[in-house]
């Protein structure tokens, strides 16, 4: 129940005027360790649109320049260096995995699955060089990525709620502690990787993802990456993310399909045509 | 004593075709029913919404021009319906061994839905009256020819199959949404200054900005157009522009502008409304209306590019059928 005014007056109109506008003219300012500004139904508001910056995609861990595998793209095709963003800086692979691995990055051009435009999965979306847009309703968080129109769907009201099977983008259950979003992500397809250096994991994938707001515009994220069948202990990725603030923002489409068939079935179309 | 029991009888009576009325949806209901309200004060649209039906989209030839059935006219034309669309029909029922294979799937596969719309219209159009797509320009005619043959003969190259079968767009997703073979759902999210339509078909979201900006600029094109979003009393009107010429609706080109309008009509019913103005395509604008019904079933990842493998096959055979010199023959030209 909410407590009556203090005074047992009615609040003074002119007052509450200003409090009301004030507080939609205001920009939010949200220093680290502040709480962050609420959804209607009194949520931390992670609504917006946000994109990681940095060159994770291309691999976790750090890493120097190297060229790209399309010496035609120049200095465009090339992998920009990373300080990396796992806890501890390498990945705690199983020695069998650790080969794999090293045989996956040797044959990533042919072997990364975003390479054709198949669904990144979690955490990958996030980091891809791409925007995606949270919308927060009370049951569900839906999460859209501009990158081959992927999406999931977050379940904030059904902890019980198991998926029948696996999926690309996993399956996503949420809640709320304090003041950061928890999201426990399950049921992956052994199919997806981290990045473009051939880092993986299998289908007994699990991943915490936590979201807190540490900034009006500015998101921390953090994973916990949990395989037994690959790794050797749980390990952890951090990175911030930042509010897209141009002008009219919205995501774009990036239907990416038509622009790999040609790699895809390329030899298998009638070439005597056009 | 006994006379005591008749007033609340008589309000239980009055009340159950209210409760019905209710239920059913119908825009002509419970006028009383007022939608339910987000916590910012906007009617509430959010959920998975349900669009199958078997009432077909253009009024079949031989109904004329009767646009609601009457009596068991219903019944009837339902039962034939599911008749004509049992996929577990063998050639020893009596169709052709050609339309067997043509089947492809079981029935267990498909989910059309097995009744018609709760208004018992004839159509899913409303407007012409004929309940029929208007005729297509020449322009709108030719586009529509070349892409049916494409479609009709063996593959050349992926786009001859279509944006469904390409994984590109669902076979329902339009825009705009229209009831087909199966996952037929539309799950709405709202957050103040956003709708967003999740269909279930190839996973695609169309977010949906309320702020009233501009569309995106005309040289800039999407293959589900660009959605901009308004509300009309307790309606979400939304308008999409900037659709490419490699998408089409039903004859559809570039540059059809497309209205489509949800109203919560009933605690598990939306009316989903849309028209298709495109002067360049169509004589004529036209209008249909498919109510959704809410449904607690979630709705799940539809990986189809990831899974595409009859794409290679599709190709496969084409080219194996030239290699054995034979014509161009096939395909089901749908």
């Amino acid at each position: 129940m909410r407590r009556p005014n203090r005074s047992g007056s009615i609040v003074n109109p002119l007052r509450a005027a200003f409090l009301l506008l004030a507080g939609i003219w205001c920009v939010p300012t949200l220093a680290p360790g502040q709480p962050a500004d609420r959804t209607p139904d009194g949520n931390p508001n992670l609504n917006g649109i946000w994109q990681a910056v940095g060159s994770a995609n291309w691999n976790l861990e750090g890493h120097s320049a190297e060229a790209g595998p399309l010496a035609n793209m120049g200095a465009l095709g090339a992998i920009p260096a990373g300080l990396g963003i796992v806890e501890g800086g390498e990945i705690p692979y199983q020695p069998w995995a650790l080969e794999r691995r090293l045989q996956n990055k040797a044959d990533w051009l042919k072997l990364d699955p975003v390479v054709k435009c198949y669904m990144p999965g979690v955490p990958r979306a996030t980091y891809m060089p791409f925007p995606f847009q949270i919308v927060q309703t009370p049951d569900h968080v839906l999460i859209a990525y501009e990158f081959a129109s992927a999406s999931r769907v977050i379940y904030m009201d059904r902890p019980d709620f198991e998926h029948p099977g696996d999926a690309w983008m996993g399956h996503s259950r949420g809640r709320w502690e304090g003041e950061t979003l928890v999201v426990e992500v399950t049921n992956h397809v052994p199919d997806t990787w981290f990045d473009s250096a051939g880092n993986f994991h299998s289908e007994s994938l699990r991943v915490e993802e936590r979201y807190t707001r540490n900034g009006p515009n500015h998101l921390m994220y953090e994973a916990t990456i949990e395989d037994p069948e690959v790794f050797t202990r749980p390990w952890k990725i951090k990175l911030p993310l930042y509010r897209r603030l141009d002008e009219n923002m919205q995501l774009l489409e990036f239907k990416c399909v038509e622009f790999v068939e040609e790699m895809m079935y390329g030899h298998l179309t009638r070439k005597d045509e056009e | 004593m006994r006379r005591s029991l008749i007033a609340p009888l008589a309000a239980m009576l009055t009340a159950v075709p209210l409760t019905l009325a209710a239920a059913d949806g119908g825009g002509d209901g419970d006028q009383s029913w007022t939608p339910p309200r987000t916590a910012w004060g906007v009617p509430d649209l959010r959920g998975v919404w349900d669009f199958r039906t078997i009432t077909p989209l253009e009024r079949p030839a031989k109904l004329g021009d009767k646009q609601v059935f009457e009596g068991d006219e219903a019944a009837e034309f339902r039962v034939a319906e599911l008749g004509r669309r049992d996929k577990d029909r063998r050639a020893s029922d009596g169709i052709s061994a050609e339309q067997d294979v043509r089947n492809a799937y079981n029935q267990f596969w498909w989910d059309y839905g097995d009744e018609l719309t709760e208004d018992r219209r004839t159509s899913l159009i409303v407007r012409p009256e004929s309940g029929r797509i208007p005729a297509l320009t020449p322009k709108g005619r030719e586009r529509y020819s070349a892409m049916r043959a494409a479609r009709a003969r063996p593959p050349r190259t992926p786009v001859d199959r279509g944006v469904a079968e390409r994984c590109i767009l669902g076979f329902n997703a339009g825009p705009p949404y229209s009831p087909s073979a199966y996952n037929n759902n539309v799950h709405i999210f709202q957050s103040p200054g956003y709708a967003v339509l999740l269909i279930e078909m190839v996973n695609d979201a169309r977010i949906v900005p309320l702020d009233r900006r501009g569309h995106l600029p005309a040289h800039i094109r999407q293959w589900r157009g660009d959605a901009r979003g308004r509300w009309d009393g307790d309606t979400l009107v939304v308008e999409s522009r900037n659709f490419t010429d490699k998408t089409s609706f039903r004859g559809s080109g570039a540059n059809m502008a497309l209205t489509e309008r949800f109203t919560r009509v009933g605690p598990d019913r939306v009316l989903y409304e849309y028209t298709v103005s495109d002067p360049e395509s169509f004589k004529a604008p036209w209008t249909a209306v498919i109510p959704m019904k809410k449904t607690a079933e979630p709705m799940f990842e539809y990986a189809c590019h990831e899974g595409n493998y009859s794409m290679f096959t599709m190709l496969e055979g084409a080219r194996e059928g030239e290699r054995a010199g034979g014509h161009e023959t096939g395909g089901d030209g749908q």
